[in-house]
């Protein structure tokens, strides 16, 4: 019982819930304002996805005749549950250290890969050929960039664990607590290879030009989420932004942790949240156009893979050669 | 050129956006073809403009008081041919393009204008107080003459200029 | 103001656009597109995006002059698009016909069809003047929310 209340708070309150979501909007509200200034153009007010998710609660919510309706409304509830639910292993240096129990890296890139589930399961329960074209180049983007990360991580995990230990760590508490002392990981030069491969993994995870394909709004009419109205869409919506604070926060926390504790540690890891969200995100939608399918399939199975798999082979050659 | 000096030319200069809405506009070019304006004093009656007229916006009737001009805005095309064959430019476009407007005006948002019914000084007859198309005479007619031409009948407009000399 | 009215304030602050093209000549639609993606104009100050999908729209821009064929799909449309909704007819070609008012083959005014609220004539009208319709839209709209 003694551990249930500090459990409820961080998942309603800080760092799940409330905060993520409300981080998660101004993550994106600065995105797009950014992205309008960098046009030369005003842009919405910073709070405008949150004006965007109280307009959906006022709208009728509907769903087609032929859909499938318990998958088609399980959907958005499912992703945005899993979100909820990753937000808690996600370490923020200095502020929270998830529980040794819920603080896993194989459970948190499982947990990340349920959104890229609901949005196929939106897409294909909708009855909507536009939702099904959308389901499979979401299938097609989801095969692309899960090697990669899997291979990152297996990287970051050799490296930490090898060097302080004799087998790789997947807990994410220690990795964080290595990179205090030993100095981050984005300063060694064995996971350079990684660090790029992740660079190229968040915008496909989120969803952004040039990746954007199975939501592509000009080709197949917004993809999955053709069919959704009214509070299920804000429901995507909420994943969306929620899934934005566990991606950058994952990066955050596997390549750069701040040594600081306390209110600059909080600080701090804002800054470097942002810092990520304006240059890998909002830079890189705004200067490049959206890739076909099949060209961000190939890349993604050529160069981030490789690269991340040579973080992997250098980790475990220079570990294994060298004493710790 | 560079992408990235776009960005670096963005950021440093600002946003090129015009306040509008949320400020008065920036002012429209002159030559801007917007809103029909009719002026009916100088207008001469021809009707070239309701035949140029691509979309029939401007019409022409005859009522009790006189020669009616109509244009409606929301069938208008904004094309000038009107403005560009009235001799007299008496219909001309203005720069006005905030036509905007709710269903309910949807009637409203018309030119009108009257060519009122004269009677003849002449002859008694009735007449429309037309502008005389009279830019090619030679002597070229006074103010006088001019406001006596006006007031006549076509038939009784033949006879004056024909009595005055030198055929027109 | 109760609660529910300021959030309905907030919720008319972020009003998402559908065009819905009736066998238009495209110039409108063109004048649309520039008021989203040409900084002079930009239409995302008033919080709208153009959205992809009819599902997400709360302003529907109908440009075109309803030809026969595109008749029942046009409508089809429109019935997809959620309430509350606001529709706003661009160009001269919906309200009453524009240039092609006596064709065999056309069916406006578009009134007869959709219930239209805001009109916005010109061949095509200004970017500037399509934002201000949307404005207009916009104040509709919150009325109906």
């Amino acid at each position: 019982m003694s551990n249930l209340l500090p459990l409820l708070i961080a998942a309603l309150l800080f760092p799940g819930g409330l905060f993520a979501l409300a981080f998660g909007l101004a993550l994106k509200g600065a995105d797009r304002r950014v992205a309008a200034r960098l046009q030369g153009r005003v842009g919405p007010p910073l709070a405008q996805p949150l004006f965007d998710l109280i307009k959906l609660g006022f709208k009728r919510m509907m769903a087609p005749d032929a859909a499938c309706e318990t998958v088609f409304f399980a959907a958005p509830l499912t992703g945005a549950a899993a979100m909820l639910l990753a937000i808690l292993l996600v370490p923020i240096s200095g502020v929270y250290a998830p529980a040794t129990l819920t603080g896993d890296l194989i459970v948190l890139i499982y947990l990340l890969a349920i959104p890229g589930v609901a949005l196929m399961l939106a897409g294909s329960s909708s009855s909507s050929p536009y939702g099904a074209i959308g389901f499979s180049r979401e299938m097609s983007m989801m095969i692309a960039y899960e090697g990669p990360i899997v291979l990152i991580a297996i990287a970051v995990g050799l490296r930490v664990g090898m060097a302080s230990g004799s087998s790789p760590t997947f807990s994410l508490v220690d990795i964080v607590a290595y990179q205090k002392s030993h100095g981050a990981l984005l300063f060694d030069p064995v996971m350079w290879p990684a660090v790029v491969a992740f660079a190229f993994f968040y915008p496909a995870n989120l969803g952004i030009v040039p990746f954007d394909i199975p939501e592509a709004e000009t080709e197949v009419l917004e993809g999955p989420l053709l069919e959704y109205s009214g509070p299920a869409l804000a429901l995507f919506k909420v994943m969306s932004a929620i899934k934005a604070v566990v991606v950058l926060g994952l990066g955050v926390a596997l390549f750069m942790p701040l040594p600081f504790t306390g209110l600059i540690a909080l600080v701090g890891w804002i800054v470097q949240m942002l810092a990520l969200m304006l240059i890998g995100v909002t830079a890189l939608r705004v200067g490049t156009g959206r890739m076909r399918i099949d060209q961000a399939f190939v890349f993604f199975l050529k160069w981030p893979l490789a690269l991340a798999a040579l973080s992997v082979v250098a980790a475990a050659y220079l570990t294994v050669g060298v004493a710790p | 050129m560079n992408f990235l000096t776009l960005f670096v030319r963005n950021l440093r200069h600002g946003p090129y956006t015009d306040p509008f809405p949320f400020a008065p506009p920036a002012p429209a070019p002159k030559r801007l073809r917007g809103r029909i304006a009719f002026d009916a004093a100088i207008c001469e009656g021809c009707l070239l403009c309701e035949k140029v007229c691509p979309s029939g916006a401007i019409r022409f009737s005859r009522t009790r008081d006189g020669l009616a001009f109509d244009c409606w805005h929301d069938t208008c095309v904004f094309c000038g041919s009107c403005e560009f064959y009235c001799p007299t430019r008496a219909v001309y476009t203005t720069n006005e393009w905030r036509l905007a407007h709710v269903e309910a005006e949807k009637f409203t948002v018309a030119e009108h204008g009257l060519i009122p019914n004269i009677v003849c000084l002449d002859c008694g007859g009735k007449g429309l107080d037309t502008a005389p198309n009279v830019s090619k005479v030679r002597p070229p007619l006074s103010a006088d003459e001019l406001a006596q031409l006006r007031g006549r009948c076509p038939k009784c407009r033949n006879k004056f200029l024909r009595a005055r000399g030198k055929p027109s | 103001m109760t609660v529910l009215d300021r959030l309905k304030d907030l919720a008319a602050r972020s009003p998402w656009i559908y065009r819905i093209n009736s066998g238009s000549c495209n110039g409108c639609d063109v004048e649309c597109a520039t008021t989203a993606l040409i900084p002079r104009y930009d239409v995302e100050r008033l919080g709208c995006q153009y959205c992809g999908s009819p599902r997400h729209a709360d302003i529907v821009l109908i440009t075109g002059p309803l030809t026969i064929h595109v008749l029942g799909p046009a409508q089809r449309v429109f019935a997809e698009i959620p309430d509350p909704k606001v529709t706003v007819a661009i160009g001269v070609c919906p309200i009453s016909g524009g240039i092609f008012r006596e064709s065999y083959s056309i069916c406006a005014p578009i009134d007869k069809y959709f219930p239209v609220d805001v009109n916005v004539p010109g061949c095509p009208p200004r970017p500037q003047a399509i934002l201000e319709g949307v404005a207009k839209a916009i104040a509709i709209w919150r009325e109906r929310l």
